[in-house]
């Protein structure tokens, strides 16, 4: 590998939509055989990075060399002919077809000429040979929509390997995938980067930039504010690059001690084979966090108190001024004053058609219904007071809240919820949301904590656990293992209670 | 800072010039018509227009809720034929017109009710399954009932109250600007119609936020049959007798009334004024072309054409707008 000729050369590029520069003078160099990371919030100019790189976008200004030779993209067609290819956070994959015709897909191998009768043997071996190249195990002849989340990540990546991909950009390409599955993907990534392909990594988890990038672009504002060896870069000061300001003063604010009253106990929760016997008290002003692994059930508990999915078994109930009652179904939750956050916010959360004041308002507000019929202004109040006191960045409550940035969106689901919630479930608050944004959720979490609301966090980010709750349940397959106070929590602990490793496996 | 001039609090709203669009075509129609014929721009013809236009307005207000909830109803055309032949064997049969209309308005809202029990209960997969269902058994149903001949012989009183008019606005019209008035209140002010309008936005996020999806799409799929039941009776009182096939085919114009109205087939987005002007569009472009003695076989190909460009400038600014 000689250093001087890098394989991805770009320089000077400028993206303008309208008057609004999306990219500025963005130079940086990509060497065979390197996984560059490319960090930076949302609206920093990722995606338009690498709109650009993928021939997606054309610049409009700037220039882009290949091997030293200066080239355009003018589609996407081009830049794979080249050898750029780009997997999808959502690999774009047709999950009724099978895995070889999927990483062949858009040039099966066919025959008789005309006819174009796909060739079978050809692209089964087609699609072999792209997996050996990974030295991973994906069956062939499986539809895509029966393979999981890890597998699919890898026939995507197999196909662009198919294409001749000798640079391949990875687009958070762990936000679904568990601990391990992500540890297996890091080591199929390091072999590909040992055989001289090129690797673009863009990822929120600052911890994985960490484990797999040798160099790291930052932007913001669409301009590059720094780039360094990873190695030379500490959390810190990737923090405030990505930021512009020092933000880890926030996440090491220690929680009020909670309050004594128990507002939420769940006894024996049981759902079919995912949730088994989950037993959970959680007191006013506590946050109690789910971890665990990815299907260990923290979300299927979580919609199951909530009454969001049937229970096989056990109980759930919430205290009110009136005693124990009984959560049954979510209208029943809701009444009772429980809330759900859940998982993915665009899929589950909001109504993208609507605007800001109509999603908050969609959990209808205490007075804001007479007769069947919605009393605007009541709602309004309230979509305000959500807005200012979360500082939800919008051009209004009338905006429609598919044009905010995800951190806001995500303000917008947790606004449903400020008023009259004793019990507030949240399923990876903070997921895809930007490093801000997420210190500023993680703030609100704790005042609405400190103003005596429970609440139970799943999440995948052991560190996001950390810095937010004052005991932390651990799952495995389904069962509560283990439950740590805040002082015995370590990321280490609970993931020797997540992977069942033995004692002897603990440090 | 945003508390100035605010509309009224619709439930979803849209932007005023995405409004405006089907406002702008219907105007554009009238005045290219007006100056291509001098009998269109006259009080009776225009009349006449409303009055035609009636059936297929109302039906496609059935069909604007059911289409806000990412739903559709192909059995409303069906459900007027079974209707209008329930109607009209009543009225023969002895029964006044009032308890008559009533009965029928029930049936309708029954029917309705079955197509949303099959989604909700049955859990067929799609709304065009189940609605094609009872396309096909409510039109054989109104057959059986017949014999495939038209029911005539209607009391005198039916017609005179149901075909006259109010201070000279013909009959069918007032009661299609009741439905409009009250269907706009029920999806701008009500928490039915909001929760409608959030199912076909996001049916997981609505359920979440406690709305209970089941009972409003049957309320919705209901409220469709009932508005095929209204127009059966506009149209029996026009034609003055019970004819099993009336309403063959009305679902597609019905459709493409809401669709032209500016709602979007994906759901969530729609509006009662829309969908008037996609119904008064494709009456006056009738009128317009029967005027210019265009044979009703290009009249065809003239609202096809419509109906997709429609939906074409509408593809067109949604660019726009996420460019923006």
């Amino acid at each position: 590998m000689t250093p001087a000729t890098p394989l991805l050369e770009v320089r000077g590029l400028t993206k303008r939509f309208g008057a609004q520069p999306a990219l500025e003078d963005v130079s940086l160099a990509i060497a065979p055989g390197e996984v560059h990371a490319v960090a930076g919030e949302n609206g920093a100019g990722k995606s338009t990075l690498m709109a650009i790189l993928t021939g997606a976008l054309t610049a409009d200004e700037g220039a882009l060399l290949w091997e030293g030779r200066p080239v355009s993209l003018p589609d996407v067609r081009a830049a794979q002919a080249l050898g750029i290819s780009m997997v999808h956070q959502e690999p774009q994959l047709v999950p009724s077809l099978g895995v070889a015709e999927n990483i062949c897909l858009g040039r099966l191998p066919h025959r008789l000429g005309a006819a174009r009768l796909v060739d079978r043997t050809a692209l089964r071996a087609a699609a072999q040979a792209a997996l050996d190249t990974l030295r991973v195990g994906v069956p062939l002849s499986a539809a895509v929509r029966e393979i999981g989340v890890a597998q699919r990540q890898l026939v995507a990546i197999a196909r662009a390997l198919h294409f001749g991909a000798r640079l391949i950009i990875l687009d958070e390409p762990t936000s679904s995938l568990s601990l391990d599955e992500v540890e297996a993907l890091f080591a199929t990534l390091r072999r590909l980067r040992g055989s001289g392909t090129a690797l673009v990594y863009i990822s929120h988890r600052l911890e994985e930039l960490r484990a797999i990038a040798d160099r790291v672009t930052v932007l913001r504002d669409g301009r590059v504010v720094a780039t360094a060896p990873m190695t030379e870069m500490t959390q810190g000061a990737l923090i405030a690059a990505m930021s512009g300001r020092e933000l880890a003063a926030d996440l090491q604010a220690g929680p009020p001690p909670p309050g004594t009253e128990p507002v939420l106990r769940v006894g024996g929760l049981s759902q079919s084979s995912r949730v088994h016997g989950v037993s959970l008290e959680v007191r006013e002003g506590e946050v109690v966090g789910l971890a665990g692994l990815m299907g260990s059930g923290r979300s299927r508990t979580l919609r199951a108190i909530f009454g969001a999915d049937r229970r096989d078994a056990g109980t759930v109930e919430v205290r009110t001024a009136g005693g124990w009652h009984p959560v049954r179904d979510v209208a029943g939750a809701i009444a009772l004053g429980m809330g759900l956050v859940p998982e993915d916010r665009r899929a589950l959360g909001l109504v993208l058609t609507a605007s800001v004041l109509d999603n908050i308002g969609l959990r209808t507000p205490r007075g804001a219904r007479r007769w069947g019929f919605l009393r605007a202004r009541a709602i309004r109040e309230v979509a305000l007071a959500a807005m200012a006191r979360l500082r939800i960045k919008a051009r209004g409550v009338e905006a429609p809240v598919r044009t905010l940035s995800g951190g806001n969106q995500q303000k917008v689901v947790l606004g449903r919820w400020l008023d009259d919630t004793r019990v507030l479930l949240l399923d990876e608050p903070t997921r895809g949301v930007d490093v801000a944004a997420k210190a500023e959720i993680h703030r609100h979490l704790r005042t609405l904590a400190a103003a005596g609301m429970a609440l139970v966090v799943a999440s995948s980010e052991i560190p996001e656990l950390l810095a937010l709750c004052d005991r932390i349940a651990v799952m495995r397959l389904g069962r509560v293992v283990g439950e740590l106070p805040r002082e015995r929590a370590t990321p280490a602990e609970i993931l020797r209670l997540a992977t069942g490793a033995g004692e002897a496996a603990a440090s | 800072m945003s508390e100035t001039a605010l509309p009224a609090p619709a439930a979803m709203r849209t932007a005023w010039w995405q409004r405006l669009a089907p406002l702008l075509g219907l105007f554009l129609l009238c005045l290219v018509l007006s100056l291509a014929s001098p009998h269109f721009l006259t009080v009776d013809n225009l009349l006449n227009v409303l009055r035609q236009s009636t059936i297929n307005a109302v039906l496609a207000l059935g069909q604007l809720i059911v289409i806000i909830t990412a739903g559709i109803d192909l059995s409303i055309g069906s459900v007027v034929g079974l209707t209008i032949v329930i109607l009209t064997l009543m009225m023969r049969a002895g029964v006044p017109a009032l308890p008559a209309c009533l009965v029928v308005l029930a049936a309708g809202t029954a029917i309705g009710l079955v197509n949303g029990l099959l989604l909700t209960r049955l859990r067929l997969p799609h709304p065009f399954i189940s609605t094609l269902g009872t396309l096909n058994v409510a039109r054989g149903a109104a057959l059986l009932l017949t014999n495939g001949v038209p029911i005539s012989g209607l009391p005198p009183g039916f017609r005179e109250a149901t075909a006259g008019s109010v201070l000279g606005v013909p009959m069918p019209v007032v009661i299609a600007a009741g439905a409009y008035v009250a269907t706009h209140v029920f999806l701008s002010r009500t928490v039915y119609g909001r929760d409608l309008y959030a199912i076909g936005g996001n049916r997981e996020a609505a359920r979440l936020c406690g709305i209970p999806v089941d009972r409003r799409l049957n309320l919705a799929y209901a409220l469709s049959g009932a508005a095929a039941a209204l127009a059966a009776i506009v149209l029996a009182a026009r034609m003055n007798s019970g004819f099993p096939l009336a309403g063959t085919g009305a679902e597609l114009d019905a459709i493409a009334a809401v669709i032209i109205g500016g709602a979007s087939f994906f759901g969530g987005v729609g509006t009662v004024s829309g969908t008037l002007i996609g119904a008064l569009i494709i009456g006056f472009l009738r009128n317009g072309l029967n005027l210019l003695d265009v044979s009703a076989f290009w009249q065809m190909i003239v609202i096809g054409v419509v109906i997709v460009v429609a939906v074409w400038i509408d593809v067109l600014r949604q660019r726009v707008g996420r460019a923006a």
